[in-house]
């Protein structure tokens, strides 16, 4: 029985000139816009649409000349986890990954290890493996040798319970690497902007396979589907804490997959967002677990399973 | 070993053959970032992941010539008694001869009339003039020394952080490992250099 419609993400761009009508039949279908983006004339919408309605915002976006294309991994936000955050790495090739996830409709933050360089020497913190676990996906960026991926770098993989994806620069089978789900190549250790035309196949190719993987555990997840949608919950956030518009941190409210991180300070507003009511008589914290999130003082919605609470929202 | 090309030889080996490439196209990127190319003459790095080891050796091309004053400006006698006129040509070196300058006259004794313009009162220009016109503004090795430690780190994986180097007239070795030095690594790395050495593309061993 499936109560909840699954929804699929979509990006529109096109003029500012009545994607009004969008947003009105957006909302009429019970999708979600989860960010727009206005420059001068032109506007990004990026929306949640009811899988068996997409055809009629294709249909609208196209009469106003827009253009409508998936973005698998909007909704998401990816940990993007180099070895530490010295030169070897950044800026290039782990923010050239980010930035590329971020075209994807990801949201991504960049998290460089303490001491994760090296072979032998190479280990993460117990912080640093509970901040990567609060986001849907972890990317580790490896380098040029397959002997340090496939057997000495796993090590960074412990511990962590989200899915990973491994890039690195040779061509391995994702078995070769223990505790990773999933392994691109091609993308190694550079020290140049990645711009040739393979080290954008490259990322394109990162780009389809992380895709995949989130339609993959947005699946998973519709089996024993989120008490409420998360989108939902945004919106409720929305309107009940107006404080939440004057965040300044980009991506105020960041959706997951299985929840939210609201970028409000956790010791002052956890309060009103346990009080959040999505119904009559059903209060936020009755479906989710609210936590304070391990990035600065920021709060962690997870939201439960119907399994688990017994009904959806 | 004169009138080398720059970067005449440029050899990486690793383990896997195919992970070479790759790792070459880094240290080209690390080599003009530091704009170090016609600096170096040869050069052999070779890694093996498998022993954490990275090796590094490189016989620097001769002739890269101080610059002197002379190089880039016009010394005469000034206007006034006692007085020296500096017209310089190129700018690029100005903050260094005038540092030069204001060690040896003092601050007071140097004015900048104009951009280009100098003006010093020293005691006796007769003898000061030739001096300042061979005064040593600028020496490349010096700042190439730094530049190449810079590149031998920035070549190697990041955790190897137990380097050995060396660095004797023109020739430059760089050893780096994260587990203790071995001496076979070093005795491996001068080799490497003797190798380079003999390798002489005008045939002649």
């Amino acid at each position: 029985m499936m109560l909840v419609a699954l929804l699929d993400p979509y990006i529109y761009e096109g003029g500012v000139h009545k994607h009004g009508l969008i947003l009105e039949l957006l909302e009429d279908l019970g999708g979600y816009l989860v960010q727009k983006t206005a420059a001068s004339t032109e506007v990004t919408l990026i929306m949640l649409i009811p899988r068996k309605d997409v055809h009629l915002i294709e249909e609208l976006g196209t009469k106003l000349l827009g253009t409508i294309t998936r973005a698998p991994m909007t909704g998401t936000e990816i940990a993007v986890v180099s070895p530490t955050l010295a030169y070897h790495h950044l800026p290039h090739s782990a923010c050239d990954v980010a930035e590329y996830l971020r075209h994807g409709g990801a949201n991504t933050n960049m998290i460089g290890l303490a001491r994760g360089m090296g072979r032998r020497v190479a280990l993460s913190a117990d912080y640093e493996r509970k901040l990567i676990n609060e986001h849907d996906i972890a990317i580790f960026t490896f380098g040029t040798f397959s002997d340090c991926i496939m057997n000495k770098k796993p090590k960074l993989l412990e511990g962590i319970n989200i899915p990973i994806v491994v890039t690195g620069g040779p061509d391995l089978n994702v078995e070769d690497i223990p505790n990773a789900d999933m392994y691109i190549g091609n993308i190694g250790r550079v020290a140049h902007r990645l711009r040739g035309v393979d080290e954008l196949k490259g990322l394109d190719r990162m780009n389809e396979k992380v895709g995949e993987l989130v339609d993959r555990v947005r699946e998973d997840i519709a089996k024993d589907p989120l008490a409420v949608l998360s989108p939902r919950v945004m919106k409720e956030i929305h309107e009940q804490i107006p404080d939440i518009h004057n965040v300044l941190a980009p991506a105020p409210i960041t959706l997951q997959l299985d929840g939210l991180r609201v970028k409000l300070p956790y010791e002052d507003y956890h309060v009103a967002i346990e009080m959040l009511e999505l119904d009559e008589g059903v209060l936020l914290s009755d479906v989710a677990r609210i936590t304070p999130s391990k990035m600065k003082n920021y709060i962690l919605i997870k939201i439960r399973r119907r399994s688990d609470v017994g009904f959806i929202l | 070993m004169m009138g080398m090309e720059p970067l005449e030889t440029f050899v990486v080996q690793t383990t896997v053959e195919a992970e070479a490439a790759p790792y070459r196209k880094i240290i080209e990127d690390v080599i003009s970032d530091l704009m170090i190319a016609g600096a170096i003459g040869r050069l052999k790095i070779v890694v093996r992941p498998e022993d954490s080891l990275f090796q590094m050796v490189t016989i620097l091309r001769e002739g890269l010539p101080l610059m002197k004053v002379d190089d880039f400006a016009d010394v005469g006698k000034g206007t006034s008694m006692g007085e020296v006129q500096i017209m310089i040509r190129e700018e690029r070196p100005l903050p260094r001869l005038l540092e030069s300058l204001w060690a040896r006259y003092g601050r007071g004794a140097v004015t900048q009339p104009e951009r280009r313009t100098l003006l010093i009162t020293v005691g006796d220009p007769k003898t000061e003039i030739p001096l300042i016109k061979e005064m040593v503004v600028d020496d490349p090795r010096r700042t190439l020394r730094s530049r190449l430690v810079d590149m031998a780190i920035r070549s190697t994986p990041e955790g190897f952080r137990v380097r050995y180097h060396s660095l004797d007239d023109n020739n430059f070795i760089f050893v780096a490992s994260e587990d203790p030095m071995k001496q076979e690594w070093i005795d491996e790395a001068d080799k490497m250099l003797d190798e380079l050495k003999g390798d002489d593309v005008s045939g002649i061993a």
